[in-house]
């Protein structure tokens, strides 16, 4: 009797890994602060979370991403971020302006599909590195859930970079996130996460190349979801 | 003759003086037993490999399992009837205790393709009994002595010229010879007799002369086949790498570059031995690294011809650095690590897909953006000497197409899918006339799903054209 009536009242102080499915996961693992509040509050642990499998899903690249996680790479630059299969050159300087100093990158090449997921899998397990982040196309489910595992052996920041069609695949990712490029800014869709389902996006404004000619303009960013804590009653 | 335990067996059978010594598996099978002459073999076994009993082979053999067994300690020799006796009193801590460093000697051995009866005792003597009888290990003094007292008495060497008289008198242990009175003993069979059974027993003490390993190291080993599997080249190359970590514990060194030759057969013309070279950024003495290294460097390797040896040298050694280990281990690895991460990738991916940035300083983007193998070393002054005193003063587009693509131009605008909208001042970038590179004005342009470009447009055209655009950078 009050057994149950203290899980109505409260899942998440019965065990850390449950939650209502109107809030955010509390985060069990370690979180990189996203650097950009508006993000970090619609995100389970406040951050980018580390030694997991994070999809990004882009219509192609060079839309911002780099610049969205500008500030998580400059935390974790002070290990080695490993660039695998990037889609062009990646440009030393332009690189060095998102805070990676130039000693601690790494480009790798592969000439096949087996090899880049063998590199992604040694950097995963090694977890010597700050961060990953990969390049590739397409990806079978089975490799998916490898490299979902291999993240977790370590505390690697590890992003998949993938197009945007991926979206209606299924993937072992607990956080995929779409991104869409904006005026001024990146649009971000959440296809997945630990959390209630958010169908409205989210604009998230950053830092531009241009020089200031005009005010930005001012968009409200929609209220975070409601905290935990907060209780919410489950109508029979 | 060597057939390592990893290979097929394909029946063979040892002679020595014309009598059957040992066979493999298969030819047992077939009724083939010790003793046979070679005409019963044949009969049996019409396909059997018959070959003669090679000493030269087996003490090269015992000497490479005893350079093997110098990681473990120092103290090696050989004894007689192909045993070694190994001290190692000073290694137990090390290692664990007695039954994990038996199992650590049992998977080299077995690494090495044979198979060994490993016994342990306090004497070297008794533990020479015990594995020649394959009586297990006795770790304290009076389980030696009962173990020893139940052992047969033609064990000892110069007990066997006398096996009729111990069989006459119904001697048949050592705990019965010991009972025998000790000067009429000595009478009959000789003081060797007794001065065993007394180092046997701990009654005085022995003095051995420990292997020294060679000043340098290099390996050989012959295979049974003509191989061509990766695989099973790897398992050769292990025979050879445990060999490597003995010597390398045994003098104290720590490898930095190695060769691994692969010898082929001399057909109707020579063929040159292929040849691996592994050079390490940290150097190593253990074998993991190196079997992990070697593993993906065969993987890519493609032979030409069979192998029918393999032969390893050290080529570059440097005196063993322990490492420093913290009490609190850093959660990212050491630098070690992180070197034999970049190692392992390059050995797959290849040296020249394993890139670090050395940018140079130049005004055109393309000779700025310099990446280099991992394995060369820059020093990280050298690479801030390079770079811009104030890298946010540029704006640089995170991906440099490897080549600058031309752009369509519709109602005079440049289009790359959409029409682009030049949003920025130009930056005009004038160098390298030497290499044939013009006058280049550099803008960001957004398209109209709002993504940014880095365009340039040549300031003179190209034989006598008008001035071109073309798309040259994508802003991450």
């Amino acid at each position: 009797m009050t057994c149950s009536s203290s899980i109505s009242a409260a899942p998440e102080s019965l065990h850390p890994s449950l939650w209502l499915a109107s809030q955010l996961a509390r985060g069990d693992t370690r979180c990189i602060d996203t650097g950009h509040l508006a993000l970090s509050a619609h995100l389970p642990g406040g951050g980018w979370p580390t030694g997991t499998l994070v999809d990004l899903l882009l219509p192609q690249p060079g839309i911002g991403e780099m610049r969205l996680l500008r500030p998580a790479l400059a935390a974790v630059a002070t290990r080695r971020v490993v660039l695998l299969q990037p889609p062009h050159p990646p440009q030393a300087l332009a690189l060095a302006t998102l805070g990676v100093q130039p000693s601690q990158l790494i480009w790798l090449r592969a000439g096949s599909t087996a090899d880049a997921l063998w590199a992604a899998e040694q950097v995963l397990r090694s977890g010597s590195c700050g961060a990953l982040l990969f390049w590739q196309n397409h990806v079978r489910g089975e490799h998916l859930r490898r490299l979902h595992l291999a993240a977790q052996a370590g505390e690697t920041l590890f992003f998949m970079m993938r197009p945007l069609a991926a979206a209606q695949d299924a993937s072992p990712a607990p956080l995929r996130l779409a991104l869409r490029p904006q005026s001024g800014g990146i649009e971000i869709s959440f296809v997945k996460r630990r959390g209630p389902q958010r169908d409205a996006t989210l604009f998230l404004p950053l830092t531009s190349y241009l020089p200031n000619r005009h005010a930005p303009v001012d968009r409200t960013t929609p209220a975070p979801v409601a905290a935990r804590g907060v209780h919410t009653q489950l109508v029979h | 003759m060597f057939t390592p335990s990893w290979s097929t067996d394909a029946g063979s059978v040892v002679l020595e003086q014309e009598r059957v010594l040992v066979a493999s598996q298969l030819a047992l099978d077939a009724g083939v037993r010790a003793g046979m002459r070679r005409g019963g073999v044949v009969m049996l076994l019409p396909d059997a490999r018959l070959h003669a009993r090679a000493p030269a082979l087996e003490a090269e053999a015992l000497q490479a399992v005893a350079l093997a067994l110098l990681q473990y300690t120092p103290q090696v020799t050989e004894g007689a009837e192909a045993t070694l006796l190994m001290d190692v009193g000073a290694s137990l801590r090390l290692f664990g205790g007695i039954r994990a460093l038996c199992r650590r000697v049992h998977a080299d051995v077995r690494t090495l393709g044979f198979t060994a009866s490993l016994a342990c005792a306090p004497t070297a003597r008794g533990a020479w009994l015990l594995a020649r009888a394959n009586a297990g290990r006795a770790v304290r003094m009076e389980s030696l002595l009962r173990r020893l007292d139940r052992l047969a008495v033609l064990l000892v060497p110069p007990a066997r010229p006398f096996a009729d008289w111990f069989d006459g008198i119904g001697c048949h242990t050592l705990g019965d010879l010991r009972r025998l009175p000790r000067p009429g003993l000595q009478r009959r069979c000789g003081r060797a007799l007794l001065d065993l059974l007394d180092a046997a027993y701990g009654l005085t003490s022995e003095l051995h002369t420990w292997i020294s390993p060679p000043e340098t190291f290099r390996a050989r080993l012959e295979l049974y086949d003509r191989i061509d599997d990766a695989e099973l080249l790897l398992a050769g190359a292990r025979c050879l790498l445990v060999q490597l970590t003995g010597w390398l514990c045994a003098r104290q060194l720590a490898v930095e570059r190695i060769t691994l030759r692969l010898e082929h057969e001399r057909g109707r013309v020579a063929r040159a031995p292929t040849g691996i070279e592994i050079v390490l950024a940290e150097p190593a003495w253990r074998d993991e690294h190196l079997v992990r290294l070697l593993r993906e460097r065969l993987a890519r390797l493609a032979l030409d011809a069979p192998v029918i040896g393999l032969a390893l040298e050290a080529l570059q050694v440097r005196p063993m650095a322990p490492p420093n280990a913290s009490l609190f281990p850093e959660p990212g690895g050491s630098e070690e690590d992180r070197m034999r991460m970049l190692e392992l990738l390059a050995a797959r991916l290849g040296p020249e897909n394993v890139l670090q940035p050395l940018p140079l300083a130049d005004y055109r983007p393309e000779q700025a953006n310099v990446w280099v193998p991992v394995q060369q070393t820059v020093s990280d002054k050298a690479r801030a000497a390079q770079l811009p005193p104030d890298v946010l003063s540029l704006p640089r587009p995170t991906w440099l197409l490897a080549r600058p693509i031309a752009l369509l131009m519709r109602d005079r605008r440049p289009f790359y899918g959409s029409p682009l909208q030049v949003t920025s001042n130009p930056e005009r970038i004038e160098a390298g006339w030497w290499d044939g590179l013009g006058t280049r004005d550099y803008f960001i342009a957004e398209g109209q799903d709002h993504t940014l470009y880095w365009v340039y447009r040549e300031r003179i055209g190209v034989d006598e054209r008008e001035p071109r655009w073309y798309l040259h950078g994508l802003f991450g």
